[in-house]
């Protein structure tokens, strides 16, 4: 009887992996696919290092490079933002607090993560554009620096708790002998933790850095969606919402259509090169 | 046990669900001309709306199909709508994942190639009007541009504001457009532009109520706000005259406002009875009277 549940299970189980595995494998063959008909007609490095995107225009007006550089440029500054906080706040959860305060700091740190991308992006509309305006006298607030800060604010919880993990058993670990040596917290938190969660920060930073170039809804609302090449006051357009933006409108199979599942495999490949090179440096580092 | 039974019944369930998806795919396709309960719309945002508030009229008011006509069978009306775009109904109508498309502009020919046997209906026109903040103080000025001028201030020819008239301030206009392969832009493209490109580093709302809470929310802002959205935010946003043409309703039906799209629904081949009856109903005088209060021009 043991056995036959067993080996259901195990059936099951591996059913399941494969399912999810073959899944993922479709979804990148049938965005080669689709993308693989725009690049017989429009030459790949020309695509990649174009400087104009007119989906009304001829194939040669089809190049994403501008929007390449704003979805990396809007990603960073989200990051530059969000780390020192995003650090800081995992230290005060491993090192300062403990019980019931760090539950409940936890938690709003959960929410934050829980709350819908399209949520950050109204708010990012209609205060952080509006306040950009107003205090700073922006013609229009839509700029890099909004969707950097929209960006910020969702990446903090995945550097948070990415980072508050290591932390606090690097703490747990090393409290005991610090104390008994009457160092000073701070100290030793400079000395010691930080040091040896440096793996877990740049895990954060690359986590963070996957979730912002994806995201689409938020930094859509925020950026101005203006295919320009990027400046930090300026307006921009990313990949994601590039793509959220016109899809919708693409006339099927049209180069239009085809270019838009294009620039979404560039991406892809963007984002593998990116865990590639922090994976390889991971391993150097530490 | 009870753990057990409950992981048992979960997997069965799965794979039910799997195989019963192969199975209506397949029916769906042969039984074409047998009674189908359910339809499905897809298509413009613009649209979405006006039809998913008919269909919710229409199934509250009917409830069960034989109370829409007494030989049809007793069962609950359903209709579902979904938007994704002008585009994105073509398509559906085209591959056949949804029965209505809902378009925001003219079918093309490559579309209607690919369609085949289509039917159009004629629901209703939207006309993009000339919007700005109240608080712009062109407003005081005048209450008309010229195709001309608009075209200068969208191309980025004109700048700033002073630029379009010397007595105003020295600030950036701020062009606010839709995506510029949908429906809407194609309009204003045709109708205003011609082969002029908009400026490069406009900004591209995701959508009609983006575009308008941009207008709503920034003084130098300028952009085609869909009549129906200025109707429904009135004195948030002005509507300026085009060559002297104010955008109403009865200039927008005899077309002498130039900058209008219609709004259509599309179909493959020929509409079974229970889609006839709800067509019907959209261009009865009911469903009319939705469209304008949706702020649309009604067709009929």
């Amino acid at each position: 009887m043991k056995k036959i549940e067993n080996s259901i299970f195990k059936g099951i189980v591996r059913f399941l992996t494969l399912f999810s595995v073959l899944i993922l494998s479709f979804i990148i063959v049938f965005i080669l696919k689709e993308s693989i008909v725009f690049f017989k007609e429009v030459y790949i490095i020309k695509f990649i290092f174009g400087r104009k995107w007119n989906p009304l225009g001829s194939a040669d007006k089809l190049a994403i490079f501008p929007i390449i550089l704003g979805t990396i440029y809007v990603s960073v500054i989200g990051i530059i933002i969000a780390l020192p906080i995003g650090i800081g706040n995992a230290i005060v959860l491993s090192s300062y607090t403990d019980g019931k305060v760090k539950r409940v700091i936890r938690s709003i740190v959960d929410i934050l993560a829980g709350i819908p991308s399209v949520i950050y992006g109204f708010i990012g509309l209609l205060v952080l554009v509006k306040f950009l305006e107003i205090k700073f006298e922006f013609p229009t607030g839509e700029s890099v620096l909004a969707g950097g800060i929209v960006l910020s604010i969702m990446m903090l919880p995945f550097i948070i708790s990415t980072c508050e993990e290591s932390m606090e058993k690097v703490y747990a670990e090393y409290s005991g002998y610090s104390n008994a040596l009457g160092v000073s917290k701070s100290y030793m938190i400079r000395k010691i933790v930080l040091p040896n969660s440096k793996r877990s920060i740049l895990a954060s930073i690359v986590l963070a850095l996957g979730r912002g170039m994806g995201e689409t809804m938020a930094v859509m609302m925020v950026i101005g969606n203006a295919p320009i090449m990027p400046k930090l006051l300026g307006k921009c357009q990313t990949i994601p919402s590039l793509i959220a933006l016109e899809m919708g409108m693409a006339e099927v199979g049209s180069l239009h259509y085809h270019g838009l599942y294009a620039s979404g495999f560039i991406l892809m490949m963007i984002l593998l090169i990116i865990n590639i090179i922090l994976y390889i440096i991971k391993r150097k580092l530490i | 046990m009870k753990k057990k039974i409950a992981f048992l019944l979960i997997t069965i369930l799965l794979f039910v669900s799997l195989v019963g998806c192969g199975d209506s795919g397949v029916s769906s396709t042969v039984e074409d001309n047998k009674f189908k309960a359910q339809m499905t719309f897809n298509g413009s945002s613009t649209l979405a709306p006006v039809i998913s508030a008919i269909a919710t009229e229409f199934i509250e008011s009917n409830t069960t199909w034989n109370n829409v006509d007494s030989s049809f069978p007793e069962e609950n009306i359903s209709i579902y709508v979904s938007a994704g775009g002008s585009g994105a109904g073509a398509k559906s109508v085209i591959e056949g994942t949804s029965d209505f498309g809902m378009l925001a502009r003219e079918v093309k020919g490559e579309e209607k190639e690919k369609i085949g046997d289509i039917k159009e209906f004629v629901l209703g026109i939207d006309a993009l009007t000339i919007s700005i903040n109240p608080e712009n103080p062109l407003v005081k000025l005048k209450d008309s541009l010229s195709t001309e001028e608009i075209m200068k201030i969208f191309s980025g020819e004109y700048k700033y504001w002073n630029d379009l008239d010397e007595s105003l301030e020295h600030k950036e206009i701020v062009v606010v457009i839709r995506d510029l392969g949908g429906g809407a832009h194609e309009v204003f493209q045709k109708s205003i532009m011609g082969d002029v490109q908009v400026r490069e580093d406009a900004i591209q709302s995701p959508s009609m109520g983006a575009l308008v809470t941009k207008i709503i929310e920034n003084k130098d802002a300028i952009g085609y706000a869909s009549y129906g959205m200025v109707n429904q935010n009135q004195g948030k946003l002005i509507p300026l005259k085009v060559d002297g043409i104010e955008p109403t309703e009865e200039n927008i039906v005899n077309g002498s406002y130039k900058v209008s799209r219609p709004l259509i629904a599309i179909k493959k081949g020929e509409l079974t009875q229970e889609q006839q009856a709800f067509m019907n109903f959209v261009l009865s005088d009911e469903g009319s009277q939705m469209i304008e209060n949706m702020g649309f021009v009604p067709a009929n």
